[in-house]
């Protein structure tokens, strides 16, 4: 069924983790909402415990399962549900349950209930935390001790690399608008970007702007570059901002594909992402149990190197509509695409 | 209302045992194409049989324990579950393929590179045996479930050079920009292969023996034996 435009910003903002199912088995207690998600008992008779904390999405699941099937056999693994930040309580009780040799913290809810629970703990002895699916996580401080971490943000230079498998056109400048907080993490993806000779063209806009500022920044970039990259910024993507700025000046010529970040901001109904690349969660729980390989090879501590990885696998979905009508496709662009929406 | 309900009713049950007596094929193979379009293709090949491609082992192991009539992987990977191939393909005369290290800006030394990038084949355990049987040594290998995310680890530095059938070295090469450099290794892999699973088996083997030469060379093979 189309989705009308009332429709697309409704289901938009987006960047929010969605739900997850609760698997049988859950087990409830300690009377403040304690819940365990699923349960895994090790095959290996080892008894390491990997206590996962995460919200109940359907994102999340997808890790959990990823993780569950490369460490199931070694390790047990306990899912704890953290529906908000105050749940610090919860994640004390599945620690104190459990005493795991590494936690897992999905979502930045999840990490900054674990920071308060740090805050709080008496034994200041935390095992290794690894955090994924948080918002700019690299570069940035989380406040967390003993931690390291997956970034939830595709890389540009994967966006790109995906982007060019797609079109015929040549994809070499591509354009971002960006607020100055971002600067660090739009400089870092620039400069990995220029080993595939790719060149980031950034107009900057205030922390707050408004819809005509935005605009205004839209139009000078599309006149110089081949694709525009959207970031996750919910700055930016508030519903004012959609509907007065992103959609009308994407709409206007001339027609440049937009890459978006979350699968929401793609849709058949309204010419708002072309593409959208986002992270394959099953395979970030795989990237996720390989680090817990690490974690243990090297004595249950962190090993040394950089502690913030970017995701390596991605899903591709193009709005096959405005692709098909705006910009010229490979002949086998729809073998590299995981979702047409059309 | 009660009729019509009933014909409805009728219809869908005859759809589903149609389905259930359908020959039921599992592939797991690696391609340059994503799974979606992969499996796409063989429905469209093989009209009545039901197909289920897979990117990741245990999905494979899954779907492997559900029963099917019939499986087609690489024979390492067969072996791995006692399975024995019925048909196997083969590309230029041969029943196996060369791998190639690829690395950017330097040719990778087999006997030098300390990490490397793979296909995940048989999980942790299986593809680290894997990869050190054909390479001949110990080292640290990055498992990923898609040829495509092999590219990324280069891009990012997380290895000095991917291991991958030197086929598909040109399909990583269009991609990228990078100064991309590559050295075959001396052992050779077995290319894929059909292995026999249930009672329904003998129809899967005759269509994919005639799968369309594009198709079967999506796989890798140009010939099925």
């Amino acid at each position: 069924m189309a989705m009308n435009r009332r429709g697309f910003l409704v289901a938009v903002p987006v960047l929010a983790a969605a739900g997850l199912a609760c698997t049988p088995g859950a087990e409830k207690g300690a009377g403040f909402g304690y819940r365990e998600l699923a349960k895994n008992q090790a095959a290996s008779g080892r008894k390491e415990t990997i206590l996962v904390f995460m919200p109940d999405t359907t994102q999340t699941r997808e890790v959990w399962s990823g993780m569950r099937d490369e460490l199931g056999e070694e390790f047990n693994l306990v899912a704890v549900e953290v529906p908000g930040r105050g749940a610090s309580t919860s994640i004390a009780e599945g620690m104190r349950r459990h005493r795991p040799s590494v936690v897992v913290l999905m979502n930045n809810p999840t990490v900054a209930g674990y920071r308060d629970y740090q805050l709080q703990a008496r034994d200041r002895n935390f095992p290794p935390a690894l955090i994924v699916m948080t918002s700019f996580l690299e570069g940035s401080s989380v406040g967390v001790s003993a931690a390291s971490g997956i970034s939830y943000e595709v890389p540009l230079i994967t966006v790109v690399t995906n982007l060019r498998k797609l079109m015929t056109s040549t994809i070499d400048r591509v354009g971002v608008v960006a607020r100055a907080p971002l600067t660090r993490f739009v400089q870092r993806q620039a400069a990995l970007a220029r080993r595939e000779q790719i060149t980031v063209d950034v107009e900057y806009v205030s922390a707050n702007p408004n819809p005509s500022e935005l605009k205004r920044a839209l139009r000078q970039l599309k006149n110089r570059v081949g694709a525009l990259w959207i970031l996750n910024d919910d700055r930016l993507l508030t519903r004012n901002l959609i509907a007065s700025a992103w959609l009308p000046a994407l709409d206007e010529r001339p027609w440049v594909p937009s890459i978006v970040g979350a699968a929401s901001l793609v849709s058949a109904a309204q010419s708002f992402g072309t593409f959208a690349v986002l992270p394959d969660h099953a395979a970030l729980g795989v990237q996720t149990a390989n680090r817990i390989f690490d974690i243990a090879d090297n004595d249950w501590r962190l090993p040394d190197g950089p502690q913030v990885e970017l995701p390596l696998s991605t899903t591709t979905t193009v709005d096959l509509i405005q692709a098909r009508e705006r910009f010229a496709l490979r002949e086998d662009a729809l073998a590299q695409v995981d979702r047409i929406l059309k | 209302m009660g009729l019509a309900a009933g014909a409805l009713a009728a219809g869908l049950f005859a759809t589903s045992a149609a389905s259930a007596a359908e020959p039921k094929l599992l592939v797991f193979v690696h391609a340059a194409v994503k799974q979606r379009a992969l499996e796409g293709e063989l429905r469209q090949a093989l009209p009545g049989i039901s197909v289920t491609a897979v990117g990741r082992i245990a999905d494979f192991d899954r779907a492997l324990a559900q029963g099917q009539d019939a499986v087609l992987a690489l024979p390492v990977v067969l072996s791995a579950r006692g399975l024995q191939p019925k048909m196997r393909g083969q590309r230029k005369g041969s029943g196996s393929e060369s791998y190639a290290l690829v690395g950017a800006d330097a040719v990778p030394d087999p006997a030098r590179v300390a990490t490397v990038g793979a296909l995940d084949l048989l999980g942790r355990e299986g593809t680290n045996g894997f990869v050190q049987t054909l390479l001949g040594r110990s080292l640290k290998v990055e498992r990923v479930t898609k040829v495509e995310d092999l590219l990324p680890l280069l891009q990012m530095g997380r290895v000095q050079a991917i291991l991958l059938p030197s086929r598909l070295f040109s399909e990583i090469r269009t991609a990228s920009r990078l100064n991309l450099l590559s050295r075959d290794i001396a052992r050779g892999v077995e290319l894929c292969a059909l292995a026999s699973t249930g009672p329904n088996a003998p129809p899967i083997l005759s269509g994919v023996s005639r799968l369309p030469k594009a198709l079967s060379a999506t796989l890798g093979v140009d010939e099925w034996r």
